[in-house]
C-alpha cells in the first residue's frame, strides 16, 4: 500500500497537452521580447504632425484636426504640438496640446479650436519638444 | 470505461486551468486599473522584460512547490512544479492580455513594443496569483466534513440576504481599492458599446467560473446552497447586479458620479468597475 501511494502518478494527455500549449506562449512571448531586443538600434523618436482631415466650425468655432505619428524608435515622452495662426502679418492665435507617451509607430489625434476662420490666414503645426523617458 | 475516463481527465485539467485564472484574477485585478503600470509598461526596454519573466518564473516555481493551482498535488517533484510555472506565466499572460484589450489598453494598432511591456508586467502580479490560487480559497477537500449537515429548509430568505451580504462585502473589499482612482474616468471614456457588453459578459463568466467551476472551498457548499437565487445561472447574475450597485455606491461615495452627471456617464463608469467589483463579490460568496 505504502509502495503504491509513493508511486509518481503519470501526467495525463490532458495535462502533457496543456503544457505544450503554454510552453508555446511562453516561448512566443520570450521569443518576441528577445525580437525587440534585437531590433532595438536605439534610434530617437521621429515625431511629426499633420492636418489631413477638413476644418470644421461648430457654433462659431474652428475645429482643427490634427495627428501626430512617431516614425521613430524610442518612446518619447511629454510631446508638445503647436499651433500658430497669422492673419494680416500678426500672430492671431495659439494652441498648445501635450501628449503623455509616444511610442514607436504610435499616432495620437487631437484638435485645435480656433475663434477666427484658419482659412483666411496661415496656420502652422509643429512639434515643439518632447521629452525621453 | 476508457471513454468515460478520458473525460474525467479533461474535465480535471479545465477546472485546474480555469481555478488558476480565477486566483489570478483576484490577485491581478487592482493592479491592471493602475495606469502607472500601463506606462511603465509602455516605456519597458527588452532587458526588463526578460528579467521580469526570469524572476516571476523563479518566484511562481518557488510558490508552486508548497501550493500551485491544481487539485491533484504531486508538486514535491522539482520537474513538476516546473511544468506547473511554465503553464502559471502562460495562464497569467493570457488572462492579462485578454483584460488588457477588454479595457482597450491594448489595441490592434499598439505597438508590439509597447504590448509586449503592459502584457508583461501586469502578468507579474497575475501569476502570482495562479500560483497562489489554492492558498487563497482553498480546495474542496475541507468542505467535504459539511456535506453531511441537513439544509435548513425554514432559512430559504436568509441563505438569500446571506449571499447578497456576501456578494457586497466581496465587492467592496475589491473594488474600494479602484473606485477612488482616475483609472476608472480614464477607461469609461476610451471604451464603447461593444467592449461594454464584452465587460458584461466576461464579468458574468468570470464570476460564474470563480464560484462554480474551480474547485474552490464551499462549491459543495454552494451548489446545494437554498435561496431565492438558488441556481448557479440565477445566482451569477444577481451577484453581478449587486455588484454593480456596490460600484455605483462606491463611486457616488468617492464623488467619482454625482447625481448632475448624464446617465450614460453612470452606465459606463458603472460597467468599468463592475468587473473588478463582480470578481470581489464572487470571491466574497466563497470566503464568508
Amino acid at each position: 500500500m505504502t509502495q503504491t501511494e509513493q508511486q509518481q502518478p503519470e501526467r495525463s494527455p490532458a495535462e502533457w497537452i496543456t503544457f505544450t500549449v503554454a510552453s508555446f506562449i511562453l516561448a512566443v512571448i520570450v521569443g518576441l521580447v528577445g525580437y525587440t531586443w534585437l531590433n532595438d538600434n536605439n534610434q530617437p523618436p521621429i515625431l511629426s504632425v499633420s492636418n489631413k482631415e477638413t476644418i470644421k466650425e461648430i457654433n462659431g468655432q474652428f475645429y482643427v484636426p490634427f495627428e501626430v505619428v512617431n516614425t521613430g524608435g524610442d518612446t518619447a515622452e511629454s510631446v508638445q504640438i503647436m499651433a500658430e495662426l497669422v492673419i494680416n502679418g500678426e500672430v492671431a492665435e495659439t494652441g498648445e496640446q501635450q501628449i503623455d507617451f509616444l511610442s514607436s509607430g504610435e499616432t495620437e489625434e487631437g484638435a485645435f479650436i480656433f475663434r477666427q476662420n484658419p482659412g483666411q490666414g496661415k496656420l502652422t503645426l509643429r512639434v515643439a519638444s518632447y521629452k525621453l523617458p | 470505461m476508457r471513454k468515460k475516463h478520458q473525460k474525467n481527465v479533461w474535465n480535471s485539467e479545465i477546472n485546474d486551468i480555469i481555478r488558476g485564472a480565477c486566483g489570478g484574477f483576484l490577485f491581478g485585478i487592482p493592479l491592471l486599473y493602475t495606469m502607472e503600470v500601463w506606462w511603465i509598461g509602455s516605456l519597458a526596454k527588452p532587458q526588463l522584460m526578460m528579467m521580469a519573466i526570469a524572476l516571476l518564473f523563479i518566484v511562481v516555481f518557488i510558490l508552486n512547490q508548497t501550493e500551485g493551482f491544481r487539485k491533484r498535488r504531486y508538486n514535491w517533484l522539482g520537474y513538476q512544479a516546473a511544468i506547473d510555472t511554465v503553464e502559471a506565466i502562460a495562464i497569467g499572460i493570457v488572462c492579462c492580455a485578454f483584460v488588457l484589450l477588454l479595457l482597450r489598453e491594448l489595441t490592434l494598432e499598439t505597438s508590439l513594443k509597447e504590448a509586449l511591456g503592459k502584457t508583461i508586467y501586469e502578468s507579474v502580479p497575475f501569476a502570482l496569483g495562479v500560483a497562489l490560487a489554492n492558498q487563497f480559497l482553498g480546495d474542496t477537500r475541507n468542505s467535504e466534513q459539511e456535506n453531511g449537515k441537513a439544509p435548513n429548509k425554514g432559512g430559504e430568505l436568509h441563505a438569500t440576504f446571506a449571499d447578497v451580504g456576501a456578494t457586497v462585502i466581496g465587492a467592496t473589499v475589491i473594488a474600494f481599492n479602484i473606485a477612488p482612482t482616475d483609472e476608472v474616468a480614464m477607461l469609461a471614456a476610451a471604451t464603447s458599446p461593444p467592449w461594454e457588453l464584452a465587460m458584461i459578459a466576461a464579468s458574468l463568466l468570470i464570476s460564474y467560473g470563480i464560484v462554480f467551476q474551480a474547485g474552490f472551498s464551499d462549491q459543495q457548499k454552494r451548489r446545494q446552497q437554498q435561496g431565492i437565487f438558488q441556481r448557479p445561472s440565477s445566482e451569477t447574475i444577481m451577484s453581478y447586479l449587486v455588484s454593480l450597485l456596490a460600484g455605483a455606491v462606491m463611486l457616488w461615495f468617492f464623488q467619482k458620479l454625482t447625481f448632475s452627471d448624464p446617465w450614460t456617464m453612470w452606465l459606463d463608469h458603472t460597467l468599468v468597475l463592475g468587473l473588478p467589483a463582480t470578481i470581489g463579490g464572487a470571491a466574497g460568496r466563497l470566503a464568508i
